[in-house]
């Protein structure tokens, strides 16, 4: 896997994996740790398309669903945002954290492990906070 | 998704080997399709098939709805493999005849080009490294207002760097204009990041073809799918 550095975003693309959905969740996931500030412009198509040598539609589709969750906002001959509402900020961290728990559902069901055991070992597990 | 290419029960030979063999198969438009498969496998046949330099024995090809024409060529923008361009030319001199000889060709995108790519105007053809003359012949081609254009393994045997300053150009290429772009390759790892679609041929047969993502979702990278294909 090879990682690329664009402006403030770092790219790792596994050649594997759908890279759109990659481009997608790397943004996501920068701003909901907090990685970005609100309100960065995000590289333009043509940078992140040449950066990370990747078919430009790859990278329009996935700016197209990041507007279409407002976690972003394209200002028309200025470029494309991160958005300055925390609202949306914290919806998607909650979308992503459920994503997260859903996963680790389906591994527990795989390995035949019932909710109350799950729970427990929740309760069990240190954070490290 | 509409259709730039439709080839339907194409059929070549040559002698007794049969290059393409009852081939169907289509290219969506306005996408970057890798056209993919081991040497022999009718991918160079094809495409020349698409300029009517092969005559196919029998079957159709449509190219934007139009049979093949001396007039449809105008529109069409071919790098063979193995170029070979005018030892005797400058690097500007080219661009200059290619502007005469090639329909819509935008000469002062391809002096852009020429210093994207790091080339010299004044460096004649017979000077420059087989890498360089591969650059030159992929500017030649994308430095066209045209819409289709088919590159026949234009990163086979040149170095790394050269590799890198084409695919740019293709990304730029495809930011700046609507194009269909089909592009023959061995070098799977470094090109199918630009593939919007793949289509895997097999002794003149189509033997797989799909969308890219939708392959690397269900199947993992193209070239572990090519792996898989062809060991």
């Amino acid at each position: 896997m090879e990682s690329f550095q664009v402006g403030e975003f770092t790219f790792p693309l596994d050649l594997s994996k759908p890279l759109y959905e990659q481009v997608l969740q790397h943004i996501r996931h920068a701003v909901a740790r907090g990685d970005v500030l609100l309100g960065t412009k995000l590289p333009s198509v043509r940078d992140l398309a040449q950066q990370l040598k990747i078919n430009p539609n790859t990278v329009m589709r996935a700016y197209q669903e990041l507007d279409r969750d407002h976690l972003t906002e394209t200002r028309r001959g200025q470029g494309t945002f991160i958005t300055s509402d925390l609202n949306t900020v914290s919806q998607v961290k909650k979308d992503l954290a459920f994503e997260a728990v859903q996963a680790f559902v389906s591994t527990m069901k795989q390995l035949g492990i019932d909710r109350t055991t799950a729970q427990s070992l929740i309760k069990e597990v240190e954070w490290h906070e | 998704m509409n259709s730039a290419l439709e080839i339907n029960n194409l059929c070549k030979s040559y002698g007794s080997k049969k290059a393409l063999s009852e081939l169907t198969v289509s290219f969506p438009e306005g996408q970057v399709t890798g056209l993919l498969g081991p040497n022999g496998a009718g991918k160079s046949t094809l495409l020349k098939s698409f300029v009517g330099l092969v005559k196919p024995e029998s079957g159709t090809i449509r190219v934007f709805g139009q049979q093949l024409s001396w007039k449809l060529n105008a529109d069409i923008s071919y790098l063979p493999d193995r170029a070979k361009w005018y030892k005797f030319h400058t690097v500007e001199h080219a661009l200059s005849y290619a502007h005469k000889i090639l329909p819509s060709f935008d000469l002062s995108r391809a002096h852009q080009m020429i210093k994207m790519m790091d080339l010299g105007l004044a460096d004649k053809v017979s000077t420059l490294s087989k890498g360089q003359e591969a650059r030159l012949h992929v500017i030649l081609c994308l430095a066209r207002n045209v819409k289709l254009v088919l590159l026949d393994e234009p990163f086979s045997g040149i170095d790394l760097i050269s590799r890198e300053r084409i695919i740019q150009s293709i990304i730029d290429s495809m930011l700046d204009k609507q194009q269909t772009i089909i592009l023959s390759t061995h070098e799977i790892h470094e090109a199918e990041s630009l593939f919007d679609h793949v289509v895997f041929l097999d002794q003149g047969h189509l033997i797989q073809e799909g969308n890219a993502e939708v392959l690397r979702q269900e199947n993992g990278s193209i070239e572990s799918i090519y792996r898989g294909l062809f060991r």
